[in-house]
């Protein structure tokens, strides 16, 4: 036998260590320190729990590392299906929170299907592309089928109203396709109108300057008037259909609530969503270089920030350990991914490299909204950040795609060439 | 640190074109590299790509690598954008480098400096500052379910609470009102446990005067009082923010840089629901308050109790002097109030009555007030006359009953005739006629002069309050007031009557001059600042005391005869038991009734070590109310105590007993006596003016018994 445990990556299993452990200092510190006071009961356990996920998280990574690659391939389908069934389920007896019912009782527990459906929805992706004998994906049908892979549970989870989650999977596609070799030119055709989306939402000239560019770029490098056209529609058509959004369709409380984060300080913002931003950005100033040190920030430990156990927990890092910790939290999970990236290459085999992609793609998704959404460049939309929020289904299903990633690498040599 | 994330270039053969170099010709992956297979879905142009790729031969292999770069080169340009939002937002970016210290979540809470406290002569604490709890309440972030809680709290019914948080968001929902002031410190405590439970809830340690003299000294220490409106606008001071105290007069006013201290501010962290979690860095960013100085008052506690409470139901005032240094070791004036009455917020209601009362008891009658001082301007006309020659120490002059300007007599009272008399006669006697020669004699400008040398007629040196000039008329005074006037006008400024007036400050000050033989100190009622903490001590600046250019055999002259008068004239009744002293009643005609009672005196005799003026409006002779006041006075600070003779247990009792201010007949607040008759109207020329003592007949309120 080949000795595949030599081909662990111990980097990947050390970058995860150090963000969960950041993730726990800064829950800790929330929820033991004196804001502890204004926190629900629920909320102050949030610590020991997330502890409890970690532990239970490291011994999934155990469990999966064992699994033989084939397993994994195989698997892929079932727990798709089985994903897509629990999401259905959710709708008819989910537990609603905050307005979203996404969450399934499990006696004590409540399960977050969506984050489950992440996984199942990379791996069997990951799956139907490395199934085909050809470049599939060069035929229409293989990229359409992929993205309806991903569109089904994206539509479930809009019906279970999680906006954040369903926006992760709907970015999802064009990454996904794109590290299966769809051409780069329908791939910046599909993330056109999501560019050209925020840009008329911060600043309606700005689309339309994007959109001309884009059009005229396009158009330029294929010299083709289709292509031209195609991105003219999905630009300009954006950018329309944005300003008539605004104007004609959403009330004015609408849409002041989509675009509050674009200036969060305005006194018609104060009350709401707006609060959150200012509150949050005050965090971050008010964590400077050094930070205010541990259980010593004054926004987060006064208690201001909201959801800061969850999504907002960046800000108590950021706070307390200031700029260097956030820099350190970002420069952990700007290595993770690169190197989940290289690790995904040295696989050689579509499924290992699609695999790797795709949680790349979700990790990548989930930060850039994230941290967005927390710096105020992206209106509020709840979304964990992965490894270091609390939350025991997150934790779980990334570390789960992080162990099959880092179980497809150390198994590399398995997954035979001739194999499909 | 991390790993070299070395792909594509560390790894020459990557990815699928590695793969494919591995495969046998047929393999279907190794189409992968054929560019004839390659074919984007739309089109058939490989130019598709041609920006982005490199060129077959094996299009797929390249194609691999450079997606595989695309793909980290976003990953990378995502978290550079982020990492530099991140950045701008922490370095800098933000509203202020230092920090959230003006964020919402740290906020600046004033802690007042403790004012300065007082104490007196005898270092006996006069006033210091005690702290008030208050509990404040924030409608906005307020719980209305707490509100039986609270009342249980605070001991009052639920209904109060409801009130007092309907008054404060009248005013404010969002800021803090001080709507339970005064709490005491076990409900402030109650409170204070509760306030995690208790949103919108918060306390406040304000400091107040305390007040621990039985003597209130009102117009010395003047009071302080919760800073107005337009006061705060016109000192347009950062130090002062709404709702401190100011010293509004007095002492306190005067002081108020040195015994007020610099405010220190705490910096606490408050959460979202606007309650306190915990201190700022543990308090590193405090600045603590700097307490004012501590002032050592020349006043004598002892003497200013007893002196206010021989004032009882009089009008008037009290100045005694330390004759060798001018310490004011007593200042009275009455009616007076409590100052304590301003530490607690008044009530408008309560402000505007004591503003508008009839007696006024704001108005500082020892240095505004300016009263005729009658017969106690005797010494003052011997000492001129000695000096500029009208007169020899033992030259004798008529003292007749009458005396005849024009076709007008002046008269002694009761029309007595004591013969020919020299100046210590006539200063015992009080010889109206006496000096009314001696003021025919002299020249309104000398006179004038002589008086400003003696501190009259102008602001008297002191580091208080408002002050009257009082007035020492000159010619040009009669030229404004009269027009025409004569020889008539003045003769009544001979024995202190007429257009002239003097304040009791004044009049303390020359019966110290007097005493001391010629030095006119300069008043103050600050000995030495003491900071409570350091201990540094700073003295104030008390101006150069003032001569008298009158030789002190005159003066000597002039204490023998009012020595005579303590012991065989006007004030033999009030000497002090077994201390020799001088003095001098006057017994003041003015228009505004009854006889003001004046009395002006120094002791012991030789070495003095207290002069008082004591003036008490409306109340008849010198020698029955000002004089026994004043010796009572005198005797307190030179023994202690007062003597348990029946003579001085008289007058105390007296004193406190019978002797009270007329009724004033059209009292005019503000104005002082005499010192601004209508124009035109004729001088007073009273053709019998009452020397001392007066015909008890005139005496409505002094009940007799005792001869003066």
């Amino acid at each position: 036998m080949r000795s595949w445990k030599g081909n662990l990556d111990v980097w990947t299993l050390l970058i995860w260590i150090a963000l969960v452990t950041i993730g726990l200092v800064g829950l800790y510190s929330t929820t033991h320190g004196p804001a502890a006071e204004y926190l629900s009961q629920g909320v102050r356990n949030n610590f020991y729990r997330q502890l409890l996920w970690s532990g239970v998280s490291a011994v999934g990574v155990g469990i999966i590392l064992l699994l033989p690659v084939r397993i994994l391939r195989s698997l892929a389908y079932p727990i798709y299906g089985g994903t897509v069934l629990l999401l259905i389920l959710c709708l008819f007896v989910g537990a609603e929170v905050n307005g979203t019912r996404a969450w399934l009782a499990l006696g004590p527990f409540r399960l977050q299907v969506s984050e489950l459906a992440k996984v199942g929805t990379v791996l069997a992706v990951a799956q139907l592309l490395s199934e085909r004998h050809t470049h599939a994906t060069k035929n229409l049908g293989y990229a359409l089928k992929a993205a309806g892979l991903i569109v089904i549970p994206a539509l479930l989870i809009v019906l279970q109203n999680d906006a954040g989650t369903a926006l992760v999977f709907f970015g999802l596609v064009p990454i996904m396709l794109f590290w299966s070799e769809l051409p780069i030119t329908v791939i910046l055709l599909l993330i056109s109108p999501a560019i050209t989306g925020y840009l008329a939402l911060i600043y309606m000239p700005a689309a339309i300057g994007f959109a001309v560019i884009f059009t005229l770029g396009m158009w330029w490098t294929t010299g083709q008037r289709l292509i031209g056209g195609l991105a003219a529609t999905f630009t300009g058509g954006v950018a329309a259909a944005v300003a008539f959004v605004l104007t004609k369709i959403l009330q004015p409380y609408q849409v002041n609530r989509l675009l509050s984060f674009t200036n969060p300080d305005a006194e018609q913002f104060r009350e709401g969503v707006g609060f959150h931003l200012v509150q949050s950005k005050a965090a971050l100033t008010s964590g400077g270089l050094w930070g205010m040190g541990f259980m010593e920030g004054t926004q987060t430990q006064g208690a201001y920030v909201p959801e800061q156990t969850t999504d907002f927990i960046l800000t108590v890092i950021a706070e307390e350990f200031g700029f260097v910790g956030s820099l350190l939290v970002l420069v952990l999970l700007a290595g993770l991914l690169l190197r989940l990236i290289k690790l995904g290459v040295d696989v050689k085999h579509p499924f290992g490299s699609i695999v790797a992609g795709g949680a790349v793609g979700v990790y990548l998704l989930h930060i850039v909204i994230n941290v967005g959404m927390v710096t105020g460049m992206l209106p509020v939309i709840g979304l964990p950040l992965p490894f270091l929020s609390y939350g025991g289904s997150a934790m779980i299903a990334n570390t789960a795609l992080l162990a099959i990633v880092l179980n497809t690498h150390m198994r590399r040599d398995d997954l035979s060439i001739y194999g499909y | 640190m991390l790993p070299t994330l070395g792909y594509g270039r560390q790894t020459p053969k990557i990815g699928r074109c590695q793969v494919g170099d591995l495969l046998p010709p047929r393999s279907p992956l190794f189409s992968g590299c054929n560019p004839s297979v390659f074919r984007p879905f739309v089109g058939n142009s490989s130019r598709l790509l041609s920006p982005l790729v490199l060129t077959p031969p094996c299009a797929a292999m390249d194609e691999y690598r450079v997606r595989v770069r695309i793909y980290a080169a976003v990953v990378l340009t995502t978290f550079l954008i982020l990492g530099a939002r991140v950045a701008y937002l922490q370095l800098g970016g933000g509203p202020s480098e230092s920090g959230s210290i003006n964020g919402n979540a740290v906020r600046e809470r004033p802690v007042e400096a403790a004012r300065g406290a007082l104490y007196g002569r005898d270092s006996t604490l006069l006033a210091d500052s005690r702290p008030t709890y208050t509990i404040q309440l924030t409608p906005r972030y307020f719980d209305e379910s707490k509100i039986p809680l609270l009342a249980d709290l605070l001991g009052v019914a639920d209904s109060t609470v409801v009130r007092k948080l309907e008054e404060a968001r009248e005013w404010s929902a969002f800021r803090p009102s001080r709507s339970f002031r005064e709490v005491s410190f076990d409900t402030f405590s109650r409170v204070q446990e509760h306030l995690y439970e208790l949103p919108g809830v918060s306390h406040e340690i304000e400091l107040r005067r305390r007040y621990h003299t039985r003597a209130h000294a009102a117009h010395a220490l003047g009071y302080v009082r919760e800073i107005g409106q337009s006061t705060l606008r016109q000192l347009d001071d950062d130090e002062y923010r709404p709702g401190d105290y100011v010293g509004k007069t007095g002492i306190e006013k005067a002081y108020e840089s040195v015994l007020r201290g610099t405010r220190g501010s705490k910096f606490v962290l408050v959460n979202v629901h606007g309650s306190e979690v915990m201190p700022y860095k543990n308090g590193a960013k405090d600045k603590p308050p700097a307490g004012g100085y501590d002032l050592h008052l020349t006043l004598d506690p002892g003497v200013q109790a007893l002196a206010e409470s021989l004032f009882v139901g009089k009008r008037g005032a009290a100045v005694a002097l330390d004759p060798n240094n001018g310490e004011i070791i007593s200042f009275v004036s009455k009616p007076d109030f409590s100052p304590s009455i301003f530490t607690r917020s008044v009530s408008d209601a309560a402000w505007d009555s004591l503003r508008s009362a009839p007696s006024d008891p704001l108005f500082n009658r020892a240095t505004r007030s300016g009263f005729p001082p009658g017969s106690t301007w005797k010494p003052f006309m011997s000492l001129v006359a000695l000096q500029t020659g009208l007169l020899t120490p033992n030259e004798r002059m008529d003292c007749p009953a009458g005396y005849r300007l024009g076709n007008r007599i002046f008269r002694n009272h009761g029309g007595q005739d004591e013969g020919m008399i020299n100046v210590k006669k006539a200063i015992e006697v009080s010889c109206n006629t006496f000096y009314y020669q001696l003021m025919e004699e002299m020249s309104l400008g000398a006179w004038h002069a002589w008086g400003k040398k003696f501190g009259f007629g102008q602001k008297v040196p002191l580091d208080i309050g408002q002050q009257e000039p009082g007035l020492i008329p000159d010619s040009s005074y009669f030229d404004r007031t009269y027009g025409r006037w004569g020889e008539g006008y003045l003769i009544n400024l001979g024995i202190g009557q007429g257009d002239m007036s003097a304040t009791p400050l004044q009049l303390a000050r020359y019966a110290a001059a007097l005493g001391n033989e010629g030095t006119l100190p300069s008043p103050h009622f600050v000995r030495k600042m003491v900071h409570p903490r350091t201990g540094e001590v700073r003295r104030p600046d008390v101006p150069a005391p003032e001569e008298i250019p009158i030789d002190s055999t005159h003066f000597e002259t002039v204490k023998e005869g009012m020595h005579r008068v303590m012991t065989d004239g006007t004030g033999q009744w009030v000497q002090i038991p077994e201390i020799p002293s001088a003095g001098k009643t006057g017994t003041a005609q003015n228009p505004h009734g009854e006889d003001h009672s004046l009395f002006i005196m120094f002791a012991p005799l030789d070495d003095p070590e207290i002069a008082v003026a004591v003036v008490i409006e409306n109340a008849g002779y010198g020698a029955t109310a000002a004089a026994p006041l004043a010796s009572l006075m005198a005797e307190k600070y030179l023994k202690g105590r007062i003597a348990d003779t029946w003579q001085r247990r008289h007058w105390n009792q007296r004193l406190r007993d019978s002797v009270r201010s007329a009724p004033p007949k059209g009292f005019r607040r503000g104005a002082p006596d005499s010192t601004t008759p209508a124009p035109g109207d004729p001088p007073q020329l009273n053709t019998e003016i009452p020397a001392d003592p007066a015909p008890s007949d005139t005496s409505a309120t002094t009940t007799a018994g005792v001869r003066p």
